[in-house]
């Protein structure tokens, strides 16, 4: 496998590199056939999303994404999925008209949501638990055999700068501690 | 250790005392019942009976956490609690989906339980019609989760408390205070390793000294996603354990431990950590642990 698939790492299993379709199991206890590239569990509607769409846009092979089985209660994450490669984000970060409690993507940027919506293509099984009926529609994806999308694209993490500490502080740049523990706001 | 300059402010919520300077009131354990499935309700009295002797022993305030994951489950879930938690405690109930937190909160206001109430919770995905049923319906208290999905740092959990770091209208503090809900909890937001995990901890005493409420997590999420420990299977009950030891240590009033099954192993080693905070916030700040503080229960 190239060394920059998958850069995010993740519970996954990956298997065929050159294969163009992935597999996101929500509740379903199911194991997709080695011809797909990639598959493994999505959890929640923020975290878990995002690593779904780092992972999946570094391997241009991909083409298809199969979100299968019930959905997560209360995270509704795989109907947050869905809904990200359909809407996008807002201004806000928010995925637009996402089922899911918390759905933010704050980790990636927008060429990187850009690129997965461009890239992939979902085939929304959610609330599907029939494996055979899986297996048949992942199969009739693996025969359409698109090609790659380009280069692979590695997402960057994006991460708050970190603070320059300029003087002494202990624990946080809001607070002070003195030598025997007593705390108080900085500055006051 | 340490003690904060700011007044700290002290709840009771249906008899348990939460909050205060570190060293007076003992971390209060809130132990989860989250029934995959459906309802085992024999093994979950018997979990309840194990937790509430734990605390009448070692002095720990407990409260239970029910998770309500299906509305089916709704009416059996509240008719347990009505039936099986005493009459002067506290009781929380962790729900995710904002449909299913409306029609629990209806629930528990039919059966007059809205006064025991912890609602777990208030955070940035919190619905309008959410605000709207909880202004109708309002519960004891509130535990406020300060998860910001732009930034993970205490001073993010922070913005998300104050103004809703351009997430929501307002911050959360001021929408649960338009709510009515006097007695509020915050909860740091313990995110996954590799997503500044530690942050939850390191925001406990800023939080606090910030807005003296009474200020707490559930840290062992993060043992509970650190897969690397599947290696080590001896050690993975006593660190999930042992990780909200970090709470109490860094000024936290209470702690979400996780499945109340884990409760034998939570209570001592919390109590064993409440008592070595009071004892040197008593000799260096003269903060005198409360009557029924492990300190004065177990010498």
């Amino acid at each position: 496998m190239p060394e920059e698939y998958y850069p995010w790492g993740g519970e996954f299993t990956a298997c065929n590199d050159k294969s163009c379709v992935a597999v996101v199991l929500l509740n379903i206890d199911y194991i997709p056939s080695d011809k797909v590239a990639i598959y493994g569990p999505l959890k929640t509607e923020n975290i878990g999303v995002e690593k779904i769409v780092a992972n999946v846009i570094s391997n241009p092979h991909i083409r298809y994404l199969a979100v299968c089985g019930d959905e997560i209660r209360g995270h509704r994450s795989g109907g947050s999925l869905v809904a990200l490669n359909k809407n996008g984000i807002d201004k806000n970060h928010k995925i637009i008209d996402a089922p899911g409690a918390i759905p933010y993507i704050e980790n990636l940027n927008e060429d990187a949501i850009d690129r997965f919506r461009s890239q992939i293509s979902i085939i929304n099984l959610i609330d599907v638990k029939d494996k055979k009926q899986i297996d048949k529609i992942i199969e009739e994806a693996l025969s359409r055999n698109p090609s790659p999308f380009g280069e692979p694209y590695v997402a960057i993490r994006i991460t708050p700068e970190a603070m320059i500490i300029d003087d002494k502080r202990a624990l946080h740049s809001k607070i002070v501690v003195d030598y025997m523990g007593k705390i108080k706001k900085r500055g006051k | 250790m340490f003690s904060f300059t700011k007044e700290q402010k002290v709840f009771d919520i249906s008899g348990i005392k939460i909050g205060g300077q570190p060293g007076t009131y003992p971390t209060v354990l809130i132990g989860g019942l989250f029934f995959k499935g459906e309802p085992d309700f024999d093994k979950a009295k018997s979990q309840l009976k194990k937790m509430y002797d734990l605390s009448r022993r070692i002095g720990n305030p407990s409260m239970p956490d029910f998770f309500v994951r299906k509305e089916e489950f709704i009416e059996d879930i509240v008719d347990f609690i009505e039936k099986s938690t005493p009459k002067n405690q506290p009781f929380s109930v962790d729900i995710i989906d904002p449909n299913l937190k409306i029609k629990i909160l209806e629930a528990l206001h039919e059966k007059k339980l809205l006064s025991r109430t912890v609602y777990n919770s208030i955070h940035v995905g919190t619905t309008d019609e959410e605000r709207k049923t909880l202004k109708k319906f309002t519960p004891e208290a509130a535990i406020i989760v300060a998860f910001n999905p732009k930034d993970k740092s205490p001073d993010g959990k922070i913005e998300v408390l104050a103004n809703g770091a351009n997430l929501l209208d307002k911050g959360l503090l001021d929408i649960t205070k338009e709510i009515g809900i006097k007695k509020v909890l915050v909860d740091t937001a313990a995110m996954a390793p590799g997503d500044n995990s530690g942050a939850s901890i390191s925001a406990i005493p800023v939080i606090k000294e910030e807005y003296g409420l009474p200020t707490g997590c559930a840290i062992h999420n993060v043992v509970e996603k650190s897969n690397w420990l599947d290696d080590f299977k001896d050690a993975r009950k006593p660190v999930d354990a042992a990780s909200n030891i970090n709470i109490p240590l860094f000024g936290g009033d209470f702690a979400i431990f996780g499945p109340m099954h884990n409760s034998d192993l939570a209570f001592p080693m919390i109590a064993w950590e409440d008592i070595l905070v009071s004892e040197y916030t008593e000799s260096y700040f003269g903060v005198e642990p409360c009557d029924f503080h492990p300190r004065r229960k177990l010498f």
